[in-house]
C-alpha cells in the first residue's frame, strides 16, 4: 500500500491531534490538519492531499458548506471527501449521499481503524 | 528521509515546512515539546529540527530527554538567543548543530544536508550473534537471512541482549538499561517481551534456547556456529529495506492480512493508548472547564434567565465535548454529553433544569473519574452489533438507536448457517449478535422453515464463538424453545414487543464485560449528601451517579444504566418504597440491586423496604467503608448468579 496523505478539517484540535497521530501509527500515512472549512480548503487547494475527513458540525463554515465550496473549485473537486458526523441516521445518509461524498465515518471512531476505514471506502 | 520538526510559530511551521518538502524531505511538525516527544519517540526520524523556546518542554530538556532515553537521531536547534551560553547549553544537552533565528533557509538546509551525512557515513557496526545479525544504523534484524518483525522494545532487547553477548542479563539489568526511570514496569514485562522475542526467533528457525535462561541469573544469547555473512546479508537488505524504509521500526510483514499493520500489534496499541493518556492529561482539565458552562446554564435555566445566545453556546460545548471524549473512548461521557446537546436544541422549561444539572455532574464526574484512559476503551473498536433477522422493519429500527449509543450494527445479508455468508474476511467479527425469531402461526410453513434455518445459524456461531453473547428477540411463551436458547448458550430473551431501545439496552449490557467499574446511582433528595457520595466511594472505583429529583428517575435510571442502585426513603413526591416498586414491576429492572439508606432505624421501616424488594437496607449515618463494602459485597453475588 502506498503512503496516502489525509486532510482532516475539524475545529476540535484534540481530535486533529489524536486522528493525526492514530493514522500515523496505524498506516504510516501523513496527516494535514485544519480548524475551519476555510483554512481545510486553502491547505486543500495548496497540498492536494489523497482523501478529505470533514467534521460536519462546525461554527461558521459547517462541514455541508465547505464540502460545497471544495466542489467549486475544480482543482480540488476530485479529492474524496468523508464526512465525520457523530448523527448519521438513515434521512442524514441519504442527504449526504445525495450531496455526492464519498462516505460517512460515524463519531467515536478509534483512529487507529481509521486507514482500514478510509481504505473500504475508497476501495484503495 | 524524514524529519520531526517541533516549533510552536505556526508561519515559521509553514515556511520551513514548504521549504524542506521542496528538497523531498517528509516533514513532521508538532507544536510543543510534550508533542516532540511523543512523535520523536515513537517515529523513526533522520533529524529532529527543534526550537529552544517551546511549550510544556523546553528544546534543552527535550534534547537532554532523547540523548538519555538512547536516541541517537542528529538533532539541530533553532534558537532566537545569538549567544554562546545559549549554543554550549544546546550543544551539551546533546543538540548536534544550531542556526540562530533569523536564519538563512538555503543555509539551514544545508546544514540539515551536512547532519544527514554525517549520519550516514558513519554507521554503527553490525551486531551478530550465530545466524542473528542486527543492524543498529537501520534497525534491520534478521535470523539466517530472514528478516525478523520486533516491536521497538523487542529491539531494544535483543540489542541489549547482543551488545553485551559475553554477560547474563539479569531482569533487574534489564529494567533499568531498557525502561525509563519514570516507568515502573514489573518483571513480568521482560518475561513477556523475552517469551515473544524467542517466539519470533524460533518462527525464524532459531533453536528455542538460542535466548537462554540462566536460573536465578538472568539471560543471554546462546549461539550455534554462524553462518557466512555473504549468505545473510543481501536478504537482509532486499526485503527489508522497502518496508522499513516507510518510517516506523515496527515493520509490517507481508504475511498480515490487514495492510495496517500496527493495528493488531499489541505495542502499537500501547502506543497509541500512551499518547491518548498524554494527551487527554491536558485535554481532561479543558473538559472540566468546559462541564462549567454546562452547569452554569443549567443553573440560568432553574432561575429562568436562560437567554437563546447561552443556550446555543452551551449545545455548542456539549457537543464539542461529545466529540473529543468520544476520541478518547469514553462512551458514557460521551453518551451524556450527547444527550446534553439534544436536550439543549430543545425548548427549555425551568423544570427540566434539575435533570439537565444532574446529567451535567454526571458528565462531571465521569470526565473526574477517567484519570487515566485504559487499554478496553480503545482497543476494542466500536462494537458490532449483528442482526439476524428477516424482519426489515425491525432492522431499520434499531439503527438510530444503535448509532445513538456507540454501537455499528450489521444486518446479515440473509438467513443461512454457513458461517461464510454472514462473516466476510474482510469485516470485523461481531461482538454481540441477535437473533429475531419471526412472529406469526407455528403452521406457517414459511416460518417454520425461516425459524430452522435461524436454529442452525444460531448453533453454527455458538459452536464457532462460544463466548459471543447471543441475545434472541422472540415468542417467550413456550418453554420448549426458550429450553433451546439457553442450551443453545443465548443469554438474554426479549419478547418481540420489545421496542429498540430496549433490544439495544440488552446489547450494551452484554457488551459490558465485568471489568468495566460499577455503576451506583444513588437517589436521594439530601443534596450535602449527594456532594459527599462520590467522594465517599471513590477509592473503590465506582462510577457513581447521584440524582436529587425522583420524578427524573427513570429517565436518568435509563441513561446511567447502573449495576446498583441506593435509595433514600423519604423523599419529596415519590418517596423510595415506590421507586422500588416501579422498579420491581420492570422486568427490565427486577433484578437490578438495590440498598435502601436512611435516616428511619425502625424495625418497620426496614421490613417495609424488604417487602417492595429491597436487597438490602443501611441506617445514616454510614462511614463511606461501610457502604462500599455492602455495595461490593451485593455486585459479587450479582455476578456470581450471573456468572
Amino acid at each position: 500500500m502506498l503512503s496516502k496523505r489525509v486532510l482532516i478539517i475539524d475545529d476540535e484540535e484534540t481530535i486533529q491531534t489524536v486522528v493525526q497521530f492514530g493514522i500515523k501509527l496505524a498506516a504510516g500515512w501523513e496527516v494535514l490538519t485544519a480548524s475551519s472549512g476555510l483554512k481545510g480548503i486553502e491547505t486543500a487547494q495548496a497540498e492536494q492531499p489523497d482523501v478529505i475527513l470533514l467534521d460536519v458540525m462546525m461554527p461558521d463554515m459547517d462541514g455541508i458548506a465547505t464540502f460545497k465550496e471544495l466542489q467549486a473549485h475544480p482543482e480540488v473537486q476530485k479529492i474524496p471527501v468523508i464526512l465525520l458526523t457523530a448523527k448519521a441516521q438513515t434521512a442524514e445518509r441519504r442527504q449526504f449521499n445525495d450531496l455526492g461524498v464519498s462516505g460517512v465515518i460515524t463519531k467515536p471512531f478509534n483512529s487507529l481503524d481509521l486507514p482500514e476505514q478510509i481504505s473500504r471506502i475508497l476501495h484503495w | 528521509m524524514k524529519i520531526l520538526l517541533v516549533e510552536d510559530d505556526e508561519s515559521l511551521i509553514a515556511l520551513l515546512t514548504r521549504s524542506l518538502v521542496a528538497q523531498r524531505y517528509v516533514v513532521d511538525a508538532v507544536k510543543d515539546g510534550e508533542m516532540g516527544w511523543s512523535y520523536g519517540s515513537t517515529f523513526e526520524y533522520d533529524l529532529i529540527l527543534m526550537d529552544l523556546m517551546l511549550p510544556k518542554l523546553d528544546g534543552i530538556s527535550l534534547c537532554q530527554r532523547f540523548r538519555a532515553e538512547g536516541y541517537t537521531t542528529p538533532i539541530m536547534l533553532l534558537t532566537a538567543q545569538d549567544n554562546s551560553t545559549a549554543k554550549v547549553q544546546g550543544l551539551d544537552a546533546g543538540a548536534d548543530d544550531y542556526v540562530v533565528k533569523p536564519f538563512d533557509q538555503a543555509e539551514l538546509i544545508a546544514r540539515i544536508r551536512a547532519l544527514l551525512r554525517r549520519g550516514s557515513t558513519q554507521p554503527f557496526p553490525l551486531l551478530t550473534c550465530g545466524d542473528l545479525l542486527l543492524d543498529p544504523s537501520t534497525c534491520e534484524v534478521s535470523y539466517d537471512g530472514q528478516p525478523l518483525i520486533l516491536t521497538t522494545k523487542e529491539y531494544e532487547l535483543l540489542e541489549l541482549l547482543l551488545r553485551d553477548s559475553q554477560h547474563v542479563l539479569s531482569t533487574d539489568e534489564i529494567l533499568d538499561r531498557l525502561w525509563s526511570s519514570e516507568k515502573f514496569p514489573s518483571e513480568a514485562t521482560v518475561r513477556s517481551h523475552i517469551r515473544r522475542l524467542r517466539h519470533k526467533l524460533v518462527a525464524a528457525g532459531a533453536p528455542s534456547d538460542f535466548i537462554a535462561t540462566l536460573h536465578g541469573r538472568g539471560y543471554y544469547l546462546k549461539a550455534l556456529e554462524p553462518k557466512t555473512e555473504e549468505a545473510t546479508m543481501p536478504h537482509l537488505k532486499g526485503d527489508l529495506a522497502g518496508d522499513l524504509a516507510g518510517g516506523l521500526a515496527i515493520a509490517s510483514t507481508s504475511s498480515e492480512t490487514s495492510p495496517f499493520f500496527p493495528i493488531s500489534q499489541p505495542d502499537s496499541q500501547r502506543q497509541y493508548l500512551t499518547f491518548l493518556n498524554e494527551t487527554w492529561a491536558t485535554t481532561q482539565p479543558k473538559c472540566l472547564a468546559q462541564t462549567e458552562i454546562l452547569l452554569q446554564a443549567a443553573a440560568e435555566l432553574q432561575g429562568d434567565r436562560l437567554s437563546h445566545p447561552q443556550q446555543v453556546q452551551a449545545q455548542q460545548v456539549a457537543h464539542k465535548l461529545a466529540g473529543t471524549l468520544g476520541v478518547f473512548g469514553l462512551t458514557q461521557a460521551m453518551h451524556l454529553s450527547r444527550q446534553l446537546e439534544h436536550w439543549l436544541g430543545e425548548t427549555l422549561h425551568p423544570k427540566q433544569a434539575e435533570l439537565m444539572q444532574t446529567l451535567a455532574i454526571a458528565l462531571q464526574q465521569e470526565i473526574k473519574n477517567n484519570r487515566t484512559i485504559q487499554a478496553p476503551q480503545i482497543v476494542g473498536r466500536v462494537p458490532l452489533l449483528l442482526v439476524v433477522s428477516t424482519d426489515a422493519k425491525f432492522n431499520q429500527s434499531l439503527m438510530p438507536v444503535a448509532i445513538d449509543r456507540g454501537i455499528h450494527i450489521r444486518i446479515a445479508p440473509e438467513i443461512a448457517p454457513e458461517i461464510a455468508s454472514l462473516e466476510p474476511a474482510e469485516e470485523q467479527s461481531p461482538d454481540v449478535i441477535l437473533f429475531r425469531f419471526p412472529d406469526g402461526s407455528p403452521k406457517d410453513p414459511d416460518r417454520c422453515s425461516t425459524i430452522d434455518d435461524l436454529w442452525k445459524t444460531l448453533q453454527t456461531w455458538v459452536h464457532r464463538h462460544p463466548a459471543l453473547p447471543i441475545l434472541v428477540v422472540g415468542d417467550r411463551s413456550e418453554l420448549s424453545d426458550r429450553l433451546k436458547i439457553v442450551r443453545s448458550g443465548g443469554k438474554l430473551f426479549l419478547e418481540p414487543s420489545a421496542v429498540p431501545d430496549q433490544v439495544i439496552s440488552a446489547a450494551v449490557r452484554l457488551l459490558r464485560g465485568s471489568d468495566s467499574p460499577a455503576r451506583v446511582m444513588i437517589v436521594d433528595d439530601d443534596q450535602n449528601w449527594l456532594r459527599m457520595l462520590p467522594t465517599l466511594l471513590k477509592p473503590w472505583g465506582f462510577k457513581v451517579t447521584t440524582l436529587a429529583d425522583p420524578q427524573q428517575f427513570l429517565t436518568v435510571l435509563q441513561s446511567v444504566m447502573p449495576d446498583l442502585l441506593v435509595l433514600d426513603v423519604n423523599m419529596p413526591q415519590v418517596n423510595g418504597f415506590e421507586l422500588c416498586q416501579i422498579l420491581r414491576s420492570d422486568p427490565d429492572w427486577q433484578r437490578l440491586p438495590v440498598l435502601f439508606l436512611s435516616v428511619l432505624t425502625d424495625a418497620a421501616s426496614q421490613n417495609q423496604a424488604f417487602t417492595v424488594g429491597a436487597d438490602d437496607y443501611l441506617c445514616k449515618p454510614i462511614m463511606g467503608v461501610e457502604l462500599a463494602n455492602r455495595i461490593l459485597r451485593r455486585l459479587q453475588r450479582v455476578r456470581a448468579w450471573a456468572g
